[in-house]
Order: C-alpha cells, then structure tokens, then sequence
C-alpha cells in the first residue's frame, strides 16, 4: 500500500506493506540513523519524532505514520554542520558507541522544543525512551542541559579535567578517617586526582573529542547494518527448543520448496569441522566441542538449521518448515548437580577433544598453590568459611550480533562483522569455511558496544557458509530474543571462600574453590575461571592460597567473556568473605582490607600459575604502581563514609521501615595478558602532514581509536585531527588480538607509540636533510614542526612533501608491534551507598563512588565514561540483571523489561575519580580502565545491606525478594 | 507482525464499529500500538486504526473528568485536569516513548496486571463508556470491564470517566526505581470517608481489594516474587497507603 507522510520536511509517497514495521521503512529509505535493537522496542535505538514526539519505529506500523511528520537524526543537521545539540554531544564525551546517540540526540530535540530550560529530572525523563548500557547516562544528561544553555544564548565552559587535591601522602598513608565534607563539583565533572610523577603532555591526558565522534552524533552509516548490497539474501537460524536433545530427522524439504529460499543448511550438509568459538589467540583453548551444525542441541537456543531467503518473512517462514524430529534427553541445568553420578552426560560424541572428564560434565580442572593452605589454616587463630553463588547474566549490547557476507571480485569470502576480535575470526573460521586465511577478509566497522558477547565467532560461519553455497551476499541479524539465549552470558558460579587469619588480621591461609558452569560448550571456559582465580587470590597478600576449580558442562545457554572476564564473580565472593571476616574478627574493615591488600613491591603469586601469559613463563610479576590509598581517601569523602556508624543517619526516624548503609570493596584488574596479547600499529605520512594511523584494535564505543589517536600525535607533535584512523579490516591493518582482557590501551597503544616513534625518527632524519643539520639527533617535533635546537624548523606538510616528491623520495612510514611482559594491575576502591525497605526488602541505590588508579588516563573524558557507564553496567549485574529458566530450560525473560537494564531517571548519582599513578610500562604511564569498573559494585552494594540492615547475602542479584528472606533469616 | 494483512483508519467511531463487526474476518483494534505491535498473530488479521475517530479531548467537570479513549497516557501525565496521583501513575506506564504513543482506551484495554495507572483508575471509581454497533453506548463500572473482558467483543472504548475528588496515594515495590512494579498499592480516601484499595501484581488485571483483609489473594508467582511474597507485598504495602490516608487499618 501507499503512505504519505514527511520525513525531515520531504514529502514523501512510499509503498509498504501492512505489516511492516516503521523503522524497517526508513531504513529502507536509507535513514540508517534509525537502528534495530530490540523487536519489541525497549531500547529506543529505533527512536524517532512523530509530529514532534519521541516514539519507537519498531513497534509503530509504517501505515500509522501515514499523513504524519516525521524526524530523523537526519535533518537535524543537512550539510556538514552540527546542530547544537550534537555539538553538546561530542564536546562533554556524551558518546561512547553511538549506536543510539541519533536517538538520544532526537529526545533532546524534542524535550528543547517545548522547554528550554529543562531540570536534570526533566532531561533524565526525557531519555527514559533510550536505553543506554555504556555511559550511565551522565555525559549525556549533561550534553542536553549544555545543549540547553547553548540554545538559550548562555556561555558555556571547554570540557577541562577538574584537578582534586591529593588525600594520601606520598609515602602512601592517607588520613582515611577524615570526614571532611565531600567536594562540590557538578556531576559530570573530571575530577582527576594527579600525581607530581606525570610529566607534562600537549595531547595526552586531555578530554581530546573522539576521533569517530562526527559520524556517530549525524547518524551516518558506519555500522555493519548501514551498508547496501544488491542481491543480499536474510539468513533466520531455526534454533533448538529442546535443553538437550538427538536430532534423530530431519527433513528440509518443504522448507527448499519455498519460493525465495535459497539455501537451508544443517548437519547433513555441512562438513563437520571441530572447533572452539571463544576468540583468543592461537592455539584456541581446549575443548574444541563445536561443529557449525550438529546432530545433537544441547541447550534452548542452540543451532539446528539455517536457512536463506530473499527476505526476511521468507527465511522466516522456511524455518518453520523445517521438520525436526528430536529424541528428547534429560537435561541439567545446575553446576554442582551437573558433576553427580547419573547425570545427563552432555558431551558424549566420539569426537570431542579435550575436556578433562566429559563423562561427568567436567570440561576442566585447574589447581593451582602458593605454599601450603592445610599448614596454614592449622596454623591461623581463626578460620573462616563461606559459600556464595553468582548468577547468570549478558551482556546486551544494544546493537545485537550481526554480520553480512560475500564474495567479492576475486571471490574471496568478506565479512563484515560486529566483532572485538576480527583477526581471530578470520583464523578461525578458515577451516569451518574449507578456505585458507588468504582468501578471507574480516572487517570491523562501528560497533554497537560489545561487552565480550562479541570476543566470540558467533555467527561469522553461519553466513560464510551461506555466501559460500548460494554465491550471494548473506546478512545475519540477532534478534534480542536471540541475542539472549543464543549468543553468550557470564558464567554462573559456586565459588567458596575458606580463610585462615591471625587474631591481628593478618592473612594466614586463603582457599577459592569454584565450579563454574560453562554451559553447553566451553568456549571461555577456561580461561574466565582462571582469571576468577587469579582475581579471586591476588587482591591480597597471604603466604597460603590454593585455588581448585571445576568448570563444567550444563544445559544453559552458553557463558563467554564479558567485561571483568570472571573478576566480577571472585571478586564478589572476595570483598563479601573479607567483610564479613572483618566483621568476624571485629575489625575495621578498612584497617582489615589495608593491612593485607597487595602494595608497590609486593608479588603476584599466583599469577605465575594462573595468569595465562605469565603462568607460561612461570615468572611472578610486582605491583609497580599503585594509587589504592589514595583511592579509598577519595571515594571516603565522596561518599561521606562517617554516615556508616551514624544511627541519625542509618535509621531515618521519619521513616521507620528504612534503613541506611555504605560498603566498600577494593578492586584489582590486570592490563593485558603478559606475554601473549600483542597488537600492532602502522603509520604513514600524508602530503599534508597529517598521518594515517592503521591498527588491528577494535574500538566497540570505548575511545580506543582516540586514545590511539592520541598517542601517536603526542609522539608526533600534532593535533589528534592530523591523525587519520583506520581500525580494523584484515586486510588493511596490522594484527591485533582486538579488545578483550584490558589490553588496548596497555598493548596496542604502546604498539602506536613504537610505531610513532619511527616515525618521528624518519621526518628527524628529513628535516635535518632540509635544514642541513649534521645529525637528526636533536630534532624534536611539536605544532606540526619539526625543530632544530637552534630554533629553526620545517612544517611536517614541508617534509611530507620534500620526502614524497623532491629529494630522495621515501614514503616515511613505520609498523611497530608490542607485547607486554606485564601486566600491571589498575587498583580502585568502590563505595556504594543504599537504602532498604525491611518490610519489602527493596533495594534502592543512592550512590556509586569509584575511584580509579589506571595510571594517567590517556582521555580523562573516555575513561571517566568507562567508569560511569561500567559501574551501571556492574550495578545491573548486583542489583537487577538475571537470566531466569522454567524447567525446561527456557529462558522466561528474554526480554528487556523483564530483563531488567537501568533507565536514565532510576541510576543512582555516580562518581568517578582518575587517580594519577606513573606506570612506567605503560605508554605514558597507562594502565587498564575497561573492566575494572565491572568488580566491585556488586560487593560494595552487598556490604552497604550489611551495614544498613545486618542482612549478609551471598547470592546474587539483590531482588527485593531474595533481601526480604535475607531480613526474615536473620531475625 | 507479517500476518497483518489489511489495515484500515475509519473516520468516525461508527465507521470502526462497522469495520469490527463484519463477521468472520479477525480484526484487532490499534490505539497506540505499543502493545498490539509487539504481538505476534498467530492468525491473518486487519488492523482497524482508531487515530482517526478522535476522542482525544480531556473535559473537565467539578468532581469528574471524561478522559478520551485515544488521549495519549503522555497527556494523562501532565494534564492538571487529572488527579495528581493518576498523573504520576500515567508517568509508570513504560518510557516515554511508549507513553508518547500509548492511550487511556489501550491500557483499560490491555488490562495489564501491573498496570498502576488501571489501578489508579479503579480507585478513582472509573467508569468506561462503551459504543455498540447500532449507535448503542453503555457506561460499564471499570471493575466489571476488568472482570469481564468479554464485554470488549465488537465495541469500541470511548471514554474513560474518573473522578477526581478525594486523596489519592501509592507504594510500591520493584527491582529497580522505574522497574515495572512488583506489587503497588493505589488508595483513595474519597471526600466521603471512604477508602478505596486497588492492587497490581496479585491478579490477572489490578483489582479492587477489600481494605480490611489482603489475606484472601491467592497471586500468581512469578521469578520476580512468588506467591507468597506477593501476598506479604500486598499487606504490606496496602497497610502504608491507608496509614498515608490516616486510617488505622
């Protein structure tokens, strides 16, 4: 049928069926802005104005539109100009993938529309429609307020770090008692904390705008979905409705007789290659447990068939003419069950390789000891002993996995793919496809955040295959339904805690034991439990740790990497067990935490057995820096800590059934897997001066591409704007392992500075040629001249030019490649302020204070986002998120809403604090910010229960429900 | 949503009652759509689009208010026609991009069960006029719609009538601040004395409750409160509003 509607002032006449949706429509036309998130229309990436109001394309009929207004992203800004708001947007840091900035940028304009001088509330109100799960809402919250201020003709400040006065003393003891009043700054200030040890930088450590940021605040194509190509077929995957289950028939042929569908692939028709999804580095971790298509599902979700078709309704439609005929087996969905005698064996083909004992689910079995724990409980005054559980959750990105393949000209297989890990999806989808690595490129465009869902080859042999065997352009979309129960999770733990400590306090013996329950493949498995340990055992000193853990197979969907890979887990089940320690000994907790936590000079033991690049090379690293006393003294005062032991304050006499608490946890991460993440940088020099920057690490919205940017134009004495970023594409940049396991700014960023460096050395040496300089020794390079000590100088477009064309021509250019032999760990103290409701065990989160030591912060503004948005994320995980099964182990909840994320009116105040330290391994003092902010809401959320209500709870998350009974058992 | 296969925006309510009874075909009504949208058909349906029938005016009298079917619930929430408390109810009826497109007749439609704005209505003693094909209204308590959703069958909510007098109050209790509500509690004190108690989340629709006994419910449990812990929600929560309202219950 034919609509009539204006979409950005054009009148338009369009044909559409009945049954489509409105954001199908304008992508159609090619108003890529408007972005797919979920088919039920929560996350509001879809947004849109309708006659000026904000609603969802995707559950609005195409036909409604007829005769109404439309406004995209768009319009706002027609030319190469940005609108006010988009301005605000980029200037404060408001975006970190952009996914749904277009939309959020469309809420602003309709909320300045009709009130000019909104409160934060009416702002924050504004926003409910867009789900965000990477900035915590702050930046933009305060993009539109300045947006506001702008358009109302008001001056408005440059975005500048916000020095905050040092607490700690630099011998590192800090008047932690101190109750003086916190600091009072606007929200979204950069408070960062310095240390006397940085020295002086042009680019580095300022809130340089993103690299990217132009393209994601206009809404222009830049993501995998945002490209057209003719002929592309939909691939839709019929997925197993059977926890476990023998694929006994199957019979595709209805499904064949379909007109449109060009090809439906299953077990029987596709080679059966072994293999392991998780994206890591060569050799990929055992068990290789996966084919592309098996005879067997093994849990509600898993793959049975794929079909493509010349639409979507089409593809949709065959697979419900699939005819399967399963034998139905039991399943199991609960780790410790899952190791019982008698119990489903999930993995029983012949061919599997590499689990420890699959007939008893169990994939592996880690140990690992520093001295010797029996002695030491013997020995200790005291032992104490815990169990606690954590839970399942994901990611949600709020771009689902997506990927579209082709042959291109030469007939090799592109994909281009929402992935953090490009260079191992080329690698290991080689032998699933049947084609050698030369023949594949993967490329990585902008992604809609990732999280770790996307440190997998999820769905880049599904569409491979299909490009293969139809020869035309295949695209796979998830849908949020499938990206829940199809794609990946954090792993589900029983972890306990058993210590031994002195009646002083003083560590003795410390014992983690965990079954981590890995699902239906093992994938990460390994790997995410190790680092549980590692975590788990490395926060603190203690002569005796012995870690022992099982991962297991079960029935649930599949747990990956995500963000804290892990560390969330143990370090839960950590800063609960030492709270609660300290309780026990009758301790300050904080006076108990200090004089055991890890200082500069003190060993990190078990990473020589658990720290998979270390424990290689069997060599215990060193705490060479650290800010964690003066993290504590920063987010004390934020926080107001004193309140803790306030009954005014705790017990709120006007009302009676509240009460008040503040807990703490410190946190640990690593930068990087030592000796085996590596990345690499290429940089070349253009006729004017500028560069490009060519680099194998995928930015998924988290400013790695700026603060890459960054890098190379400090060493290179230029503006980042003269740096031209390209990232990542196999065929174009240098190798990267890509963005997991806090490795960017750590690894690939001094790959950039070794990489800038030869350069800098190259134009030296041509500008001593310009300048007739004997030796290039002295040159050095700043406001895009390079100068001799005598105050002479060449313009870098001057020696781009003189080197390109008019003397010894030489293409001035360098490759460099980095591995770290460290890994340095990024400290924080996390403080969480909460008030329960004894009668309903409602939890309600007032505040999150993070300081953060991550070395100097490259971009205080992208690494402030990733603490904002990371402690909501993280708050998610203690406080809301979970992934809930019926018997039958079908998710229940596959749905925003009742999987619930935080909406922009509900978060609590958050703060964030960069704590300067000068890591000297690090590229300009860097340490690691990405994960950290996962690890310690959870537990400092749970210790504030404690504090305000008694109540210790040991599983997650804290529902109203699970406090309830917590209040009821301790009564 | 491929099984839509007609659509049609009628002009006037009569025109709608026309197209929704012609017989055997399946019709599905669409105020909003934010809830129909997300609905997968298992059978071919036509849409009938009420946009075009007006009924969006709110009208005002001295102790009640006709609310349109097609008034969006984003107007609800802000117009001081309404009794605050409903405004703020509207406001917890999903982000603003649902609000922005949802309507009164929808949500009394829809009848979700946590629904608070439903509940407000019930305390606010709603009454929903109804047309019937043949120029038929009927004015139906909301209480009885809400117990019998058959009444719905071939008519066409117009017009929801509250009142607006009295004391209104909520509590309730979520995951999350803006966490659809596990359980609330919505009371009104009218300016006769007497008290009026809905609930959502104990019942297949929000349901009006005696004041003086919550202890006879026998909620549905679900993963984000059980049977029983709905049931102590529900007292719970029901003794804080009538305490609110200053009655000892």
């Amino acid at each position: 049928m034919k609509i009539n509607l204006t979409i950005n002032g054009d009148p338009r006449e369009l044909e559409c069926r009945p049954d489509e949706s409105l954001r199908q429509i304008l992508r159609r036309e090619g108003y890529f802005s408007v972005r797919f998130g979920a088919e039920t229309g929560e996350t509001g990436a879809d947004a849109i104005l309708l006659d000026g109001r904000l609603v969802a394309s995707e559950i609005m009929l195409g036909v409604q539109a007829d005769g109404h207004v439309v406004e995209t992203v768009e319009g706002l800004s027609p030319g190469r100009g940005l609108h006010p708001i988009q301005e605000a947007f980029v200037t404060v840091g408001a975006i970190q993938s952009g996914y749904s900035t277009p939309a959020m940028v469309l809420a602003a304009k309709a909320l300045l529309d009709e009130n000019p001088d909104p409160t934060e509330g009416e702002v924050r109100e504004a926003l409910t429609g867009v789900l965000d799960r990477e900035t915590g809402y702050l930046r933009p919250v305060e993009a539109i307020l300045r947006a506001a201020a702008v358009l109302r003709g008001e001056k408005v400040d440059p975005l500048e770090s916000t020095l905050v006065r040092p607490l700690a003393d630099f011998d590192g003891t800090a008047d932690l008692d101190s109750d003086e009043p916190p600091l009072d700054l606007p929200p979204a200030a950069l408070r960062v904390v310095p240390s006397p040890e940085v020295p002086d930088t042009h680019v580095v450590g300022k809130p340089e705008v993103k690299v990217d940021a132009l393209k994601l605040v206009k809404g222009n194509p830049a993501f995998v979905d945002d490209m057209e190509m003719r002929g592309m077929l939909h691939a839709k995957v019929l997925w197993s409705p059977h926890a476990h289950a023998r694929i006994v028939r199957i019979d595709d042929s209805k499904a064949r007789a379909l007109p449109g569908v060009r090809a439906v692939l299953h077990h029987e028709n596709v080679p059966r290659v072994r293999y392991a999804s998780g994206g890591q580095s060569y050799p990929n971790p055992l068990p290789h447990d996966q084919v592309s298509f098996d005879n067997k599902v093994r849990y509600v979700g898993d793959r049975v068939a794929v079909v493509a078709a010349e639409t979507i309704e089409t593809a949709e439609a065959a697979v419900r003419l699939i005819e399967v005929e399963y034998e139905v087996l039991p399943a199991v969905f609960d780790e410790n069950e899952a190791m019982e005698d008698g119990a489903p064996v999930i993995h029983d083909e012949p061919d599997m390789e590499g689990a420890y004992d699959a007939v008893r689910n169990i994939v592996h079995h880690i140990e690992a000891d520093v001295g010797d724990v029996e002695t030491g409980f013997a020995e200790a005054d005291r032992v104490f002993e815990q169990t606690l559980r954590v839970h399942q959750v994901q990611q949600v990105p709020i771009e689902p996995h997506i990927a579209i393949a082709w042959l291109d000209g030469d007939e090799r297989l592109v994909v281009r793919t929402s992935t953090q890990v490009p260079f191992h999806v080329r690698r290991m989808l080689a032998p699933l496809v049947g084609m050698p690595v030369r023949k594949i490129r993967i490329v990585k465009p902008r992604i809609g955040g990732g999280f770790g869902v996307k440190q997998e080859m999820l769905i880049e042999d599904i569409v491979g295959h299909l490009a293969l065997v139809t020869g035309r352009p295949v695209r796979l979309e998830l849908t949020r339904h499938e990206e829940f129960v199809s794609s990946r999770t954090r792993h589900p733990q029983t972890i306990t805690m058993k210590t031994g400590v002195n009646n002083d306090g003083m560590l003795v013996a410390q014992q983690m034991t965990t079954i981590g329950n890995t699902g239906a493949y093992g994938t990460h498995g390994l790997t995410v439990q190790m680092v549980s340990g590692l975590r788990g055992l490395s926060s603190y000193n203690c002569p005796n740790k012995r870690f022992d853990c099982h991962v297991v197979y079960t029935n649930i969907p599949v747990p990956g990497a995500y963000r804290g890979y892990g560390a969330p887990q143990a370090l839960f089940a950590l800063e609960a067990h030492m709270e609660d320690v300290a309780a026990g000994l009758g301790m300050d907790v904080l006076e108990f935490k200090r004089m055991n936590w890890t200082k500069v000079g003190d060993p990190l033991d078990v990473a020589a057995e658990l720290g998979e690049g270390a424990a290689e090379m069997k060599f215990i690293p060193v705490v060479t820096s650290s800010g964690m006393e003066e993290c504590v003294a920063q987010g004390q005062r934020a926080i107001g800590w004193h309140r803790r032991t306030d009954p005014e304050w705790r017990f709120p006499s006007d009302r009676p059934h509240i009460r008040r608490g503040i807990g703490f946890a410190m946190c640990m991460h690593g930068s990087a897997i030592s000796g085996l993440d590596m990345g690499g940088a290429s940089i070349k020099i253009n006729d004017d001066g500028s560069f490009n920057l060519l680099f194998g690490a995928t930015d998924l919205g988290t400013g790695a591409d700026t603060i890459l940017a960054q890098i190379a134009a400090e060493v290179l004495g230029t503006p980042v704007e003269d740096i031209v970023v390209y990232a990542a594409d196999t065929d174009m940049t240098p190798f990267d392992v890509g963005a997991y396991a806090s490795s960017t700014t750590y690894v690939s960023g001094m790959a950039v500075k070794k990489a800038a460096e030869e350069v800098a050395r190259q134009i030296s040496e041509r500008a001593a040629l310009m300048l007739d300089m004997g030796s290039p020794g002295d040159i050095s390079l700043r406001d895009r001249r390079a100068w001799a000590p005598d105050g002479r100088s060449v313009s870098l477009a001057e020696v781009a030019l003189h080197s390109l064309h008019q003397d010894q021509q030489h293409q001035i250019m360098a490759t460099a490649s980095y591995v770290a032999p460290d890994s340095p760990p990024p400290y924080a103290a996390q403080f969480a302020e909460v008030e329960v409701d004894i009668g309903t065990g409602q939890v309600t989160v007032l505040s999150l204070v993070m300081a953060v030591d991550c070395g100097v912060p490259i971009n205080p503004v992208t690494s402030a986002g990733q603490v904002e948005g990371g402690m909501i994320q993280a708050l998610g995980y203690g406080h809301c998120e979970e992934m809930v099964y019926d018997d039958g182990g079908r998710m229940v909840n596959a749905r925003l809403g009742p999987y619930k994320i935080y909406r922009s009116d509900e978060v609590p105040r958050i703060e964030a604090y960069l704590v300067q330290t000068m890591e000297k391994s690090g590229p300009f003092g860097a340490k690691a910010i990405a994960e950290i902010p996962k690890d310690g809401v959870a537990p400092a959320v749970r210790n504030a229960i404690a504090n305000a209500t008694g109540a210790r709870i040991n599983n997650l998350p804290f529902t109203p429900e699970r406090v309830w009974a917590a209040l009821n058992a301790t009564e | 949503m491929e099984t839509i296969v007609g659509y049609h925006r009628p002009e006037s309510v009569e025109e709608a009652l026309a197209l929704l009874n012609r017989g055997n075909l399946r019709s599905v009504v669409l105020a909003g759509g934010t809830w129909i949208n997300t609905v997968e058909f298992p059978q071919p349906v036509e849409i009938i689009d009420l946009q075009g029938i007006g009924l969006g005016e709110i009208r005002t009298d001295e102790t009640f208010v006709e609310i349109g079917a097609m008034v969006r619930l984003a107007q609800v929430a802000r117009d001081t026609a309404i009794p605050q408390i409903l405004q703020e109810l509207a406001r917890r009826e999903g982000p603003n991009t649902v609000r922005n497109m949802a309507t009164v007749g929808g949500a009394i439609a829809a009848a979700h069960p946590e629904s608070e704005f439903v509940a407000g209505c019930l305390v606010y003693q709603g009454r929903v006029i109804l047309s019937r094909p043949g120029g038929v209204t009927e004015t139906v308590g909301l209480v009885d719609l809400l117990d019998d959703h058959s009444m719905l069958d071939g008519s066409i909510i117009t017009t929801l009538r509250i009142e607006t007098d009295g004391l209104g109050v909520a509590e309730r209790t979520g995951r999350t601040p803006s966490d659809s509500s596990i359980v609330t509690a919505v009371a009104r004190r009218a300016p006769d004395g007497r008290i009026d108690l809905a609930l959502t989340g104990v019942a297949s629709t929000p349901i009006l409750v005696p004041v003086s006994d919550t202890r006879g419910l026998d909620p549905p449990g679900d993963f984000r409160g059980s049977r029983e812990y709905r049931r102590h929600l529900a007292g719970t929560l029901s003794a804080r509003v009538i305490e609110q309202l200053g009655v000892r219950p």
